[in-house]
């Protein structure tokens, strides 16, 4: 019995256009995040994942099934995609119900199963009116309650939070985070870096329709090499630590804070880095703390992509 | 497959047609469908209108009329009789028209330009069903013509002629066109597909709630509109002929066998077009290929005729068309049912057909992706 999303070597392309290319990921249970500027691959990686569109070369599998068996595959699944469309006439309840009676279950139990997730994503006192007269935020929660309606192990939300609100974004976030905490699989795509940089477990950056990096966005920062890591200290004789990194090759570059408590310094050498950080703490200076400054999704993101799509 | 399996993909299939029908009954794109299935119901309630108003004039001859006149009476007046025979068999017309002109003489006697007043007259008399009109020119008669009035049995080859070509070949060819190629074409277009898609249901399930969808449809709308036609087509029969007709004359019967062809060609032209919807992007270039083979079948061999609706639903038709004299024989092709298969055969031939095509558009389901950008 798998426990992983796993693309084997998936490559898409639409005609000449290539969607993504020789991907191989093994997604392990919690949030994670698929970060890329606009065409680098993300909601084709969603649509394989999801069965809706059928990968040129390689084999996509979620958990023990095939993409290419709705039938069992959308039993333990759930997509929020971004296609702004729903079928005609239909109000916010009917929507999630007729998706429940799609599922083979019977009047009653679909309509108590209706409620509850659109109690969930907070769109009861509009549930009775037709989908068309919706706000961007409300079609995108009913879409949302469409992805929950059914309880899903795994959960693909294409920009869940695009056109929420404040309150909402924190609202379905701690409900993303919920979901993992029980065991699901959440995989979101998104802009919004730091919203990413909060709720993610593991992120998967994409680029031109490739993996540029996966994994938790510590591991995937401390691999690249290129930028040096910026680390933030405070402690009590900065100039001093500065100078003992400086003498042992330690540092590349230095900037004293100017209330004179702390310091920022890039090192290719983490490792090294923190044992003398250490032995100076053990010889006297104060550190109140250490924090890397740059650890974050979105450096990551500028370092490995560039940071012309990325929102802030 | 379990029995409990078959119960969740009914219970699938039944979601989807109610999902649909209320789409594919009142979608706007598909008003025309209602025009084209109410348009022989139209032209039999006129043809209907058109009848009884002649018949009344007929009923107001025959009681102007100074006999009550039988079809043998009518028979009997023939060219060369005079006026007083026409009279003393018939009685004084009930409607007269009297007018002179003048005609060369032309026989030597007289001069050149010369000429001679004649005498015209014309009768109308009745029996209350047909109508003689007997020509007279200076007292004899010159010609006489008899005009058969309406009967059933003369108007259902008028019947069969418009089931046959309009109904059949347009009516049903297009609506069936309309409603099954939007079932997934449809969704596409509107990009609402993927609701479906991302359902637990399997691909070929969803097919057949669809195709379910579109049958019932097409039923309703042309079922009633075949009733309506033959309540129109009988309305002004009186309740005697009618009774004769339906009763005696296999009316009836010929009335359900229409009903059963409407639903086998919205079986086998809606089994068509749900694959066509699903593999063209453009409706028009697969609906003209499945028109011209449908319309050139008479002139295929016999294996090929076999993969055509109109082959079999031909073969059904209770009523032949006659070819009338003087008809070229490629359109005398195109009216005859030249290579007629038995009822059986053909009922068997387009579920076959329709079984061929549905299992084409299976597989066709399952390749299909949700890439609304490229359509």
């Amino acid at each position: 019995m798998s426990d992983r999303i796993v693309f084997a070597d998936v490559s898409k392309f639409y005609g000449e256009i290539l969607g993504v290319n020789r991907v191989n990921l093994s997604i392990p249970p919690g949030i994670t995040s698929l970060v890329g500027p606009n065409g680098s691959g993300k909601t084709t990686l969603m649509n394989l994942m999801t069965g809706l569109v059928k990968p040129s070369r390689g084999r996509v599998q979620v958990l023990d099934y095939r993409t290419d068996d709705p039938e069992n595959l959308f039993r333990i699944l759930g997509y929020s995609t971004q296609f702004d469309a729903f079928p005609k006439g239909l109000t916010g309840f009917q929507f999630i119900y007729s998706y429940l009676r799609l599922s083979g279950r019977d009047a009653q139990t679909a309509e108590q199963m209706a409620w509850r997730v659109i109690e969930r994503v907070n769109l009861v006192d509009a549930a009775k009116r037709n989908i068309a007269g919706y706000s961007k935020g409300m079609r995108q929660r009913i879409r949302l309650a469409q992805a929950l309606a059914h309880d899903p192990k795994v959960l693909v939300l294409d920009e869940p939070l695009n056109g929420l609100d404040p309150l909402a974004r924190s609202e379905m976030i701690a409900l993303f985070r919920a979901s993992a905490a029980q065991g699901c699989y959440v995989i979101i795509s998104s802009h919004i870096l730091h919203e990413v940089d909060v709720i993610s477990d593991q992120v998967i950056l994409l680029s031109n329709g490739y993996v540029v990096a996966e994994g938790q966005i510590s591991t995937v920062r401390g691999e690249i090499q290129d930028h040096p890591t910026q680390i933030l200290i405070r402690c009590s004789r900065p100039r001093e630590l500065a100078a003992k990194m400086l003498e042992e090759e330690l540092t590349i570059e230095v900037s004293i804070h100017k209330d004179e408590r702390g310091l920022l310094l890039k090192t290719r050498d983490t490792d090294r880095f923190y044992l003398a950080l250490n032995e100076l703490a053990m010889n006297g200076i104060d550190i109140e703390s250490v924090a890397p400054a740059d650890d974050d999704v979105l450096s990551v993101y500028e370092y490995l992509i560039g940071n012309e799509e990325a929102v802030r | 497959m379990t029995r409990e399996m078959m119960s969740v993909w009914w219970a699938q299939i039944r979601a989807v047609v109610r999902l649909e029908m209320r789409k594919t009954f009142f979608a706007k794109r598909g008003l025309w469908i209602y025009l084209v299935a109410a348009l022989p119901v139209l032209i039999f309630m006129a043809y209907a209108v058109a009848t009884a108003s002649e018949q009344n004039h007929r009923m107001s001859v025959v009681r102007q009329g100074e006999k009550r006149l039988t079809y043998q009476d009518l028979l009997a007046v023939k060219s060369g009789m005079t006026q007083e025979e026409v009279i003393a068999i018939l009685g004084k017309p009930p409607i007269r028209f009297h007018w002179t002109d003048r005609r060369p003489t032309g026989d030597g006697t007289t001069g050149p330009g010369s000429t001679v007043e004649v005498s015209h007259e014309n009768y109308h008399y009745s029996d209350g069903q047909n109508d003689l009109f007997v020509g007279l020119v200076n007292g004899e008669v010159e010609s006489i013509n008899i005009q058969e009035g309406s009967n059933p049995g003369q108007d259902s080859i008028m019947f069969a002629e418009v089931f046959q070509f309009f109904f059949l070949r347009l009516a049903i060819f297009f609506g069936c066109l309309g409603i099954f190629m939007n079932l997934f074409r449809g969704e596409i277009l509107d990009r609402s597909l993927h609701f479906y898609f991302l359902a637990p249901i399997r691909r070929e399930v969803l097919m057949a709630g669809k195709f379910l969808t579109g049958l019932l449809a097409t039923c309703v709308i042309f079922v009633t509109s075949e009733v309506l036609q033959t309540v129109a087509f009988l309305w002004h029969f009186t309740p005697g002929a009618r009774d004769v007709y339906l009763y005696h004359n296999h009316g009836l019967e010929h009335a359900a066998v229409y009903v059963g062809v409407t639903v086998l060609a919205c079986v086998g032209y809606g089994a068509f077009f749900l694959v066509a919807g699903m593999m063209f992007r453009n409706p028009i270039l697969p609906a003209a290929a499945i028109l011209l083979w449908e319309w050139i079948n008479p002139f295929l061999p016999a294996v090929l005729k076999q993969f055509s609706v109109i082959y079999y639903l031909k073969s059904l038709c209770p009523v032949d068309i006659p070819s009338p004299p003087g008809m070229s024989p490629v359109v005398a092709l195109l009216v005859s049912n030249s290579d007629p298969v038995s009822a059986p055969v053909a009922v068997l031939g387009i579920l076959i057909v329709a079984c061929i095509a549905l299992y084409a558009s299976s597989l066709q389901v399952r390749r299909m992706e949700i890439n609304y950008t490229t359509e």
